[in-house]
Formats: structure tokens, sequence, C-alpha cells
């Protein structure tokens, strides 16, 4: 039997993009490290015996290795330390490369910082640059960035879903709406208003079916957490830990177009799935998570979550993979509003990557942190009012998804 | 024994083969393309002097050595969509893989195939926002498509079509560029719809996309 993970604290800085840019990535690490000690007086510092760090593109920083400098900043040098990288999923892959490690017994206190800093250069290069993780063999020059390739993914699944435009664009307006009650969040921070389902259809045309509003920001921030035993956690933070019950981390091909014959996919879920359509390592991972959870019923048994909404049709597509709807279903429960704050399962209280913002390297954890503090009873503490706090969250779903649904990791939180 | 041991060198030598000697060069190098290497080219300091911002250029020339896969993209220059088959299987692919990657043929080695230049549109987008370098040719119609028998579908834009027109499962045909203008890169090639096509009646999901590009035509004509 393997050992129980646990998360006892964690913090992002301000998320945000342009000239903001005011700390430097040692010094954001370093203040999410001090909010955590402020939330959770008995952790320090000493107490971390390893350092997995959470980056996507050297591209945005143009330096090598850069988590060697945060590191000795932080005053750890001597601790392991590794960087993982995993595209979209890579604050999801270092939080389950983290979660081995204490589960393994080979390391009780686990540090897992992540940080992308993108606005070093300008929104149509950052665009490039991230379709660099697309094969650029065969895609870069056709697609040019990852919002086309969602677009012609998105626009058959809603038509084969007999979902509607207007159906996601809730989804859109949702996340930035919660946002607005997130002082850390980008959306807050900038463009700061309310927006309707109205406004994101208005919005400019980005890739049929998906427009402005339907994408998320491209962000500089910095994120940190915790992830330990749960002797640590019964001692550091008795009445504020969270348990991480349930990991699960699953691929898919890297060309989307791959992934229409995929022999394994066939074995595994018969002919035909996951089409161009459906995200079948999102299924697959999250497959793996309920079943170390004991989840039968994920839409009964699951409060709330923070997933991947790269776009408000993968937020949807994602719905779906996780098992909260299926085809027949699907459009009514975006109809019947099922994840916003009101709804049966709110997704993204904390504004997600559409409001919430999206630097890769800290985005997962920056999902994992908002799950985290539903379940301490520390989201009334770190929101504006109590509008984004989920009542009686007791089981929580992070979700970290990369490339075109290429790699994507599930996280099933309890409250300790 | 020395005999032994150089039918045994021999026999390394023809398994890792010869080093490609590379002799048919062509360069169609832009004029304000050049390699500077790192060089921080200026800076700026806030109105209350508190945060420096630094601007550095790097610029790097990039080898892409297509090695097995190169008869794809030479195949480009030659006119040709080269696919690949699994001799034991028999699955076909564009794009292509060199082994195979169904685990019960043990990556079998594929062999070459020149693939027909049809192709039926699998899913679709029309492109009103794209990388940098593509911001111009805005809008642009991606379709995926399945050419031939091919097991996969390929990106590539879809030309000769008004954007809203696009239907899934529409026939193509694969459209070179001038053989002058060809370069072995996925863009040598587009799709057109395929002889005889014609576009169904005007619908209300065809009159959504016209509104949403025609500020996008608005926009590109005022790029430089
Ligand atoms: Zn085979």
């Amino acid at each position: 039997m393997t050992r129980k993970v646990c998360i006892i604290g964690g913090a992002t800085t301000p998320f945000d993009y342009g000239p903001t840019g005011f700390e430097s990535i040692e010094g954001g690490a370093a203040e999410c490290m001090k909010e955590t000690q402020k939330d959770v007086p008995d952790f320090h510092l000493r107490d971390i015996d390893l350092m997995v760090y959470s980056h996507f593109s050297v591209h945005f920083g143009h330096q090598l290795c850069s988590e060697w400098i945060i590191h000795d900043h932080l005053g750890l040098v001597g601790l392991p330390h590794f960087r993982v990288e995993n595209g979209g999923n890579t604050g999801g892959s270092a939080l389950y490369a983290a979660a081995l490690a204490v589960m393994s017994g080979h390391h009780d206190v686990v540090g897992v910082v992540g940080w992308e800093t993108m606005d070093s250069v300008s929104q149509s290069q950052g665009s490039e640059f991230i379709a660099l993780a697309s094969d650029i063999r065969y895609e870069l020059l056709v697609g040019g960035i990852y919002p086309i390739y969602y677009a012609a993914m998105a626009n058959k699944w809603m038509k084969d879903n007999q979902v509607t435009e207007e159906d996601v664009a809730t989804i859109g307006a949702k996340n930035r709406n919660n946002a607005m009650n997130n002082p850390k969040a980008q959306w807050y921070r900038n463009e700061h208003k309310y927006i309707t389902v109205d406004d994101v259809m208005e919005s400019r045309l980005i890739s049929y079916p998906i427009k402005k509003y339907d994408c998320c920001l491209m962000t500089r921030g910095v994120a940190g957490v915790i992830v330990c035993s749960e002797e640590y956690a019964k001692k550091v933070n008795p009445d504020g830990y969270c348990t991480i019950d349930g990991i699960g981390l699953s691929s898919c091909t890297i060309r989307a177009g791959d992934r229409l014959n995929f022999p394994g996919w066939t074995e595994r879920y018969g002919k035909g799935y996951p089409e161009m359509t459906e995200f079948a390592a999102c299924r697959n991972s999250a497959e793996q998570a309920y079943k170390m959870a004991d989840i039968t019923d994920p839409l009964k048994e699951i409060d709330f979550g923070e997933i991947h909404d790269a776009f408000s049709t993968s937020e949807a597509q994602i719905y779906k993979a996780l098992g909260l709807a299926d085809e027949e279903s699907i459009a009514q429960f975006l109809r019947d509003e099922s994840t916003h704050m009101h709804g049966e399962i709110p997704m993204n209280p904390g504004g997600g990557l559409m409001g919430y913002g999206h630097p890769v390297g800290a985005t997962g954890l920056m999902s994992t942190i908002e799950c985290y503090y539903q379940l301490a009873d520390l989201t009334r503490k770190k929101h504006l009012s109590k509008k984004t706090v989920v009542s009686d969250a007791n089981c929580g779903i992070v979700n970290s998804h990369a490339g075109t649904g290429t790699s994507i990791s599930n996280f099933i939180l309890r409250r300790g | 024994m020395a005999e032994l041991e150089k039918i045994k060198k021999e026999k390394q030598r023809k398994r890792y083969a010869d080093a490609p000697v590379f002799t048919d060069k062509a360069s169609y190098r832009p004029d304000d393309v050049n390699e500077t290497g790192l060089c921080f080219v200026g800076h700026e300091i806030s109105e209350d002097g508190k945060a420096m911002n630094q601007f550095l250029h790097y610029d790097q020339l990039y080898t892409i050595r297509h090695g097995w896969n190169s008869p794809f993209f030479k195949g480009l220059l030659d006119g040709k969509i080269m696919g690949t088959r699994c001799p034991i299987c028999k699955d076909t692919w564009v794009p292509v893989r060199t082994h195979c990657w169904n685990l019960d043929c043990d990556l079998a080695k594929t062999e070459w195939v020149e693939m027909p230049l049809t192709a039926k549109v699998h899913t679709w987008t029309v492109a009103g926002w794209s990388g940098r370098s593509s911001l111009k040719r805005l809008p642009i119609v991606l379709v995926y498509a399945v050419i031939g028998e091919s097991k996969v579908a390929i990106a590539n834009e879809l030309h000769q079509i008004e954007p809203w027109n696009v239907e899934f499962n529409m026939p193509l045909k694969v459209v070179f560029r001038p053989k002058k203008e060809r370069k072995g890169i996925i863009t040598d090639f587009h799709f057109e719809p395929a002889e005889g096509w014609e576009p169904g009646p005007m619908t209300e999901e065809k009159e959504r996309i016209q509104n949403l590009i025609e500020p996008v035509y608005k926009w590109v004509s005022t790029l430089k």
C-alpha cells in the first residue's frame, strides 16, 4: 500500500501581462512561499526535501534551466531538484511527479514551483512559440497557432453533440465573471468587467467557432504548492490540509489528425473513439483517478473542479471526457448552467485559464491551489466575497491539459 | 581471428549507413533574414525608476534533418504525396511513420507508397487570427483531410472556396505550387474542391461565418 499524499498550502503571484511584470521569477517564487508560510505558520522551507520545478518553454525566458536561479534564490542549495516539462500539462505533470515522490516514501515534503513569462515576446510571436509544440514539420506552417487546431476539433464535436456557439459561450462568460471576484486574476487586474454571452458571441473571430472571449489569456505568473505526507500535514496544518486521493495521467497523439485510428484506443474504447473530437487522454486519466479515489459517479461525488479551459469549447469537451455528461445530455448540461456557481458542479470558481490566466508552467498549479483553497476554507479569505466559494466543498477535481489533448492529468482532492 | 574482426566491422559499417553527402542545394533566404546571434539591443526604465526592461535579440539558423522521413519532403518538391504502409497490418499513413505504431507489428519498418492526389474533408475551421508569419493571409480555411486510403487526417489549407462554403466530407484535390516555388515543405501543396463539387445553399451558419470574417478582411487590408 502506498502512502497518502496531502497538500498543506500554496499561493500564486498576481497573474498579469505586459509592462506590469513587476517581479522577477525568483522574486515571485519567494513571494509564493512567503504567502504559504503566512497561511501555515508551522510550515518552514527547512522541511522541504525535494523541489520539483514546472516550466514549459525556454523560448519565453531565453534562459536555460531557469529553475536553478529560483532554487538558489529560495536558499535551497543542496536539496535535490529537477524540472518537469509537458506542454500545457506541465503543472499537472509536476504535481504528478511530486505525488509519486511522496507515495513512494522516498520524500516527505515536496515543493512544486511553476512559472512562465509569456509577455517577453509579442502576443502573435507568443502564439507561434506555443505552436512549436505542434509537429513543426507538418502543422506549424499550415495552422500556425493552437486555437486553429482546437477550432477544427471543436467544430465537428459541437455538430456531433448538437452543442451551439451560444452553449459554449456561457463558459467564456462564466470563467471571466468568476475571475471578477479574484484579485490575483489577470481578467480582474486588466480588462476588469463582467461580460455576457452576447459579448462572447460578438468578440472577434479567432477561428470558427472560437472567438476572442472563448480563448484563454497569455500570462506572466508564478505558482507554488507544498505536497507532503499525511504525517507532515497533520503536524503543521491539521485543520487546513487536503488529500490527493486519486491521480491519473495519460497521453494522446501530438497531431490531432493521427488519433482517428490509433490501434491502442480502438483496443481500449472501441472503433471510432476518440475520433478527432474527444479527449481520450482526459477520459483515460480521469478513469485512473476515479478508480484510485473510489469514485463511480463523478457528477454526484465530485463537488466542483478547477479545469483546463484553454478554450470554452475545450472546457465543454472536458466535461464529457470527465463523464459528467454524454452525447445525449451534454447540450442540456450546458444550457442548465450546471457548472456555474449556482449549478450542480461549479467549474473554475477561481476564474480558470480564461479568467485567472495561463502562464503555462504555473497553470496546473494555480488550478491545484484554487481547488485546495476551497477544501481548506481559504477561498473566502483569498477572494473578494463569498460569491465564488463552493458551499460544503468536500471533493474537487483538478485537470491539466496539453497540446491538442496530447497529455492530460486529473487529480481528486478531498478535505483532509 | 583478425579476419573475423574485419567481417564484424564491415557488418557494423553496413548497419550504420554511410553519411550522406549533400550536393543539391537551394537557398531562398529573404533579404531581411540574418543570423545575428545574441545581442542586447535596448532597454527602458519606468517613470518611478523602479523597474527596468531589457531587449535581447536572438536569431538562429536551424537545420531540420529529415533523415528517414526525407522521401515525404523530397516528394513535395516533385509534386508527389508520399505515404508509408506497414507490410504486416497494411495500414497506410500521411503524415508518415517510418515504423508501424500498431504494437502487434513490433515497430515493423514501413514501405513508401505514392498516394493519390485526392482527399476528403474530415473537419474544418475558418481562421481569423494566426501566428505572426500568417497574418496577411487571413482569413484562412484550414481542413483536416484524409488523403487516399490514409488511416489519419492531415492538416492543410483549402483554397478556391468562399470560407463559409466548406462542408464536412467534401471531396478535395491536392494542388501543388508551381515547381520553381516549391521548398519541400508542407505548404508546397494545398487542397482545392474536387472538380464538379458545388457548394450547398446558403444557411444560417454560413451567414454567421460571413459576418464573423467581414471585419477580418477589413483588418487585413490595413496591414502593411
Ligand atoms: Zn502494422
